[in-house]
């Protein structure tokens, strides 16, 4: 995770960060917000932490002596006051691309009041702290801190000693070597990818979202499960969006033999989460889509299955996570060269992921209704451009995510109704 | 070796999901829909290599219904009539 951090500062000035967004039905009041998270963050010093690398060169995780009480960045915006030209998602899209104030701050909020006397509540996290499903947990944890009046008690379970993962070499070097030869045979083939422009400027990343309601979820599921079998959602949804980036890479003129994607995935169970809430608990599966297993929707899904299958039987995402802790040995610069190499810097023609359920398990905040949450991710450029799933109360989210000045207006919206129409 | 009776396949395929999917063991009954207890498409392909593993039967694209696959009870039973 801290190459990845290194890489998209590198690119994009803010760093491997991710948005989780509530969109409430009402209206919460900034004072109780205020007071109720400032305590929340002060029980947990490792949100001031840091990694640290001394003189042994293995890095962890830093949790200061003296930390800064009630460091709460919470930033508010009130809709009416603003040109209509900006809307409740280009602020959070905003927020997502603003760097932290400081190196040991991870966390930022941004509550919107929109009108008609509803609002939005984001909370920007460091992909170092946090997945997509341990800021859901976060955000529950949150509201049962409320509901409690501050009670200290219900922060007991969470675990804080994340283990250093960095014992057991031989076992380490040997799902190393697996993950080494997976990139090796992946990178035989030319991958596809978009063209980054060239700009002295740090680009943000700009963000579409699609909601589709309880109904139209449901049909989507039901066309899943029809073609791609019951409860294959996953490759359901990435055979989906290949088809339509592979329709905009067609008409963009970009050739190759395939497409590489990266789709990661949570390792944990729901109920771990709840104790494993801080840290970075995601892996991935690695597809590579020949380009003509996308002529025929159930030939493509085969092949994803199969993919899929032949991932987990080798146990490819569990050795991806092993050989992750032993790569955090070597210095950052030198891993972000490492991390590019095997596919001669085309790490990925896109990314996916389907975040599935949420985490979170109340249908309020702080007593205001939640209409929907989902999440706007930043990414590694290149690739520069993905498409994320996640559900909330029986509602799929999908969120296009690309580079500024990677696409035009005019092909995001027409990735828009391609996915809309295709799924 | 003898052919394994369906409730021994029903008890290892139980014992399976308690594993992947880290549930407490009181909570998963063998007609727990599947969904209910949190799989998803990853967690139905973990159960398929499993039972690869431990039955030597590909499940992946051998013409599993929904109902085959609603609870864990009727997968032992798809497993049992297959082996």
């Amino acid at each position: 995770m801290s190459v990845i951090d290194y890489l998209i500062k590198k690119t994009t000035a803010a760093g491997n960060a991710s948005q989780v967004v509530l969109m409430l039905d009402g209206q919460v009041e900034e004072a109780a917000l205020r007071s109720c998270l400032g305590r929340l963050l002060n029980e947990f010093p490792l949100l001031q932490g840091k990694v640290a690398r001394d003189y042994t060169l293995l890095p962890y995780w830093r949790i200061p002596s003296k930390y800064i009480e009630n460091d709460l960045n919470l930033s508010v915006y009130h809709c009416e006051d603003l040109p209509p030209s900006k809307s409740a998602l280009s602020l959070m899209e905003d927020g997502s691309n603003r760097p932290f104030k400081r190196e040991n701050q991870h966390l930022a909020f941004h509550l919107v009041y929109t009108k008609n006397r509803q609002s939005w509540l984001a909370m920007t996290f460091d992909h170092r702290l946090l997945d997509a499903r341990g800021a859901e947990a976060f955000i529950d944890l949150f509201q049962q801190y409320f509901v409690n009046n501050g009670n200290s008690m219900v922060t007991k379970d969470v675990c804080l000693t994340a283990p250093a993962d960095l014992d057991n070499w031989k076992h380490k070097f040997s799902s190393g070597k697996t993950i080494n030869r997976r990139l090796i045979a992946l990178s035989k083939t030319s991958i596809r990818r978009l063209p980054v422009p060239d700009s002295d400027i740090k680009r943000g990343f700009k963000f579409h979202l699609i909601c589709f309601d309880q109904k139209e979820t449901k049909q989507i599921y039901e066309n899943a499960y029809a073609q791609a079998g019951y409860l294959m959602e996953m490759p359901y949804l990435f055979a989906t969006v290949t088809q339509i980036i592979h329709e905009l890479f067609e008409k963009k003129g970009i050739s190759g033999d395939s497409y590489m994607v990266p789709v990661s995935i949570d390792m944990r169970s729901a109920k771990d989460i709840k104790k494993e809430l801080f840290f970075n608990y995601v892996s991935m599966f690695f597809f590579q889509i020949r380009v003509e297993f996308l002529k025929n929707r159930k030939i493509l899904l085969k092949e994803i299955k199969r993919q899929m299958y032949e991932q987990v039987q080798l146990g490819i995402p569990a050795k991806l996570m092993e050989a992750s802790a032993l790569l955090r040995i070597a210095p950052l610069p030198i891993l972000n060269r490492l991390f590019q190499l095997p596919v001669g810097g085309n790490i990925a023609s896109f990314c996916c992921s389907n975040v599935g359920k949420s985490s979170y398990r109340f249908p309020d905040l702080m007593g205001t209704k939640i209409k929907n949450i989902f999440h706007m991710p930043r990414i590694p450029v290149p690739p520069g451009l993905g498409i994320f799933f996640n559900s909330f109360n029986g509602q799929l989210n999908a969120i296009i995510t690309w580079l500024d000045g990677l696409l035009s207006d005019k092909e995001v919206d027409e990735l828009k109704k391609n996915l809309i129409n295709k799924l | 070796m003898d052919k394994a009776t369906l409730q021994q396949i029903e008890e290892k395929l139980m014992q399976a999901v308690t594993d992947i999917m880290s549930l407490d063991k009181n909570t998963v009954t063998a007609q727990t829909p599947l969904p209910e207890l949190g799989i998803d498409s990853l967690g139905l392909v973990e159960i398929f290599v499993f039972i690869e593993n431990n039955f030597k039967l590909q499940l992946l694209e051998s013409g599993l219904t929904r109902e085959d696959i609603k609870t864990i009870h009727s997968l032992a039973c798809y497993v049992h009539t297959r082996l």
